[in-house]
Parts: structure tokens; C-alpha cells; sequence
């Protein structure tokens, strides 16, 4: 089981990469596009147990861009800035990404692995870089995603 | 009978995996009894037999000591043991101790398996009936663990020696068969 693609099933739920363009590792950056990007999962911090099987962690991380204005806030009634709109719009992903786990909603693994925990390492996008070569200018909002899952492939015993 | 050797290369050491602690214990009753079995070890990231030995030593007017083993209490303790879907052991042993039913925690056959004993079909093992498994505590931080202590019996069906044998495979439905002894 590949489990790039189980994560895109997965995250194809979410309506914000599910109604928007989503890019695996290379995009072309564009206001609301996703981007999903790999990272190297360290085995250092993988745990064996005694029956042979494995904690392991799969992370990666969604890049969100947006167009960014620069527009002083306003105090008034009924008035939306669009930086914080989009700011808002990137957090449902961290909501909606932390609501599977508490419905125990996972990617599928595949039957050698089961999923324990699903979570964004933090509670609120972080601002990785503007990108101002581009028109609209793009804020580059990131989403760092932890998943821990037992790899059973390596048990004797089932 | 002839010790058997590893079955490892020369210099090759056995990986833990291939040490395994088996329950069994009997559900139901009369002619709906049946035998049941969990490996040990599920999450567990380190467990050893303690054999906890009791010697005695003397010493002659030489100097020389002489140590004798009188008798082991294998024990062998599984922390964490976690509650986990699926584990009839666990759901067995919770059972257990909300009823506070002492007298039943004795109740178990504890096999044990060196994969790196013996060949293909024929893995050595020992079989203990009549051992115990204590839950210790339950509780934890973000998982509920029950840590056990499996203790050895040492006995196999009244021998006063563990059942020496083989399993014909490293899955629940091995059989186990007892050495011919002689």
C-alpha cells in the first residue's frame, strides 16, 4: 500500500484540497492552490516491540498559498479583511485534520498497519514564506501532519 | 537427547521477535470449552524471563565457594501491556479484575517458543500449565495500560518439570509436542 496515495484519499475528503487544485511536492503556485510535501521520515524515532512489530511516524506537510492584500484593518461592522479570512480558510484544514483523529478517521495503511494518532504538530498554520515574484503576491501558509501507525509487516505472529 | 543447536549462522544473534511468550487458557465451559491463545508482547518494547534464582553458597576451609541452585521462580513481566482492540487475553484479565476473581488468575498455560531453537515445523518450546497472570496496575497517561506479571508454574501437567516439546509453527494454532523421553 503506497501511502502517498492513501494520503491524498485521505485529504481528498477535506473540502478545502478536495474543491481546490492539490499538488504533489512540485505546484504551480496560484491563489488557493494545495500543496502536499513529502518529507524523509527519520527512523531514528522509530520503536520496536518485542513482537516484532513497529511504531513508526509518517509526517508531511500541506502547503496552502494564498493571495495576500495590504490593507490596513478596519474597524468596522460587517468588514472582512482577506488576509485574515484566508488565515481562517487555511485553519479548517487543522480543524478538519485534528476532527478525523478524534473520529478515528485515518488514511488506509493497508492492512499491515494500523494508525494511532493523526495530528498537526501545531494549533494554527505558520506562515512559511511570501512569495513575491508572483502576481497576486502568494503568502505560503504550512501545515505540518504527524501520524503515527504500528507496522506489523515484521511480526512472526498474527 | 542431544542439545539442539541455534539455528543461526555463526556470529548471527537471535532477534527478540523470535523469543515468544504464548497464554492460553480454556473459555466456556463442558462441551462449548475452548482453548484460546494471545502472544505476549504487543507493544511491549522490552521483556525478559526473570528467573530469580535461589542459591546457596558455602565455603570450604580452602576458599573455594560452592554455589547451589535450589530452585528459579520464572517470572516475566509485560509493561506496558495496553488495552488494545482485539486482545482477548486483555479482555480476559479486566474481567478478572472487576470481579476480583483471585482464585482464577491461576488459571493459565504459558508456552514458550525459541524460534531460534530447533528447524521449520519443529521450533522448540516449553509448555508450563497451571501459571498465573497478575495485573499490576491499570491506568496511564494518554493510553490505558495494565501492566502484567506472568509467573511460571514450572510444571507441566503434574511433572513437576516444565513440558519440554516443539510447535510445528509460529502461529495461534500450533501444536505442541511433547519430547519422547527416554
Amino acid at each position: 500500500m503506497d501511502k502517498n496515495q492513501a494520503i491524498i484519499d485521505f485529504l481528498f475528503q477535506c473540502p478545502q484540497l478536495r474543491d481546490n487544485p492539490t499538488f504533489f511536492n512540485f505546484i504551480n503556485a496560484k491563489d488557493n492552490n494545495k500543496q502536499i510535501v513529502t518529507t524523509s521520515n527519520d527512523k531514528i524515532l522509530d520503536t520496536s516491540f518485542i513482537d516484532g512489530s513497529v511504531e513508526k511516524q509518517f509526517t508531511f506537510t500541506i502547503i496552502d498559498f494564498k493571495s495576500i492584500e495590504y490593507n490596513a484593518l478596519v474597524n468596522q461592522a460587517g468588514y472582512e479583511d482577506e488576509n485574515m479570512v484566508d488565515f481562517l480558510d487555511t485553519q479548517a484544514i487543522i480543524d478538519w485534520i485534528n476532527e478525523q483523529d478524534n473520529l478515528r478517521n485515518y488514511p488506509n495503511f493497508g492492512s499491515d498497519c494500523i494508525i494511532d494518532e493523526m495530528k498537526t504538530t501545531n494549533d494554527n498554520p505558520s506562515i512559511a514564506g511570501v512569495d513575491s515574484s508572483v502576481q497576486p503576491t502568494l503568502a505560503k501558509y504550512s501545515i505540518n501532519i504527524q501520524i503515527k501507525y504500528i507496522d506489523n509487516s515484521k511480526k512472526l505472529w498474527y | 537427547m542431544a542439545i539442539s543447536q541455534f539455528n543461526l549462522q555463526a556470529g548471527q544473534y537471535a532477534q527478540r521477535k523470535e523469543l515468544i511468550t504464548v497464554a492460553e487458557w480454556t473459555e466456556g465451559t463442558g462441551s462449548e470449552a475452548t482453548q484460546v491463545r494471545e502472544i505476549l508482547g504487543t507493544r511491549t518494547e522490552s521483556s525478559s524471563i526473570e528467573y530469580n534464582n535461589d542459591t546457596s553458597t558455602t565455603t570450604d576451609i580452602r576458599g573455594i565457594n560452592y554455589t547451589d541452585l535450589n530452585k528459579t521462580q520464572p517470572q516475566q513481566t509485560f509493561d506496558p501491556f495496553l488495552v488494545l482492540g482485539g486482545s482477548k487475553l486483555g479482555a480476559k484479565l479486566n474481567d478478572l479484575r472487576r470481579r476480583n476473581a483471585l482464585n482464577e488468575f491461576n488459571q493459565f498455560t504459558i508456552y514458550v517458543i525459541t524460534k531460534y531453537v530447533g528447524s521449520a515445523g519443529a521450533y522448540e518450546a516449553e509448555c508450563h500449565t497451571g501459571c498465573s497472570i497478575f495485573i499490576t496496575s491499570l491506568g496511564g497517561d494518554t493510553k490505558v495500560n495494565m501492566p502484567i506479571e506472568v509467573h511460571l508454574s514450572n510444571d507441566y501437567k503434574g511433572s513437576g518439570a516444565p513440558g519440554l516439546g516443539t510447535v510445528d509453527k509460529i502461529a495461534s494454532d500450533f501444536v505442541f509436542t511433547p519430547e519422547v523421553q527416554g
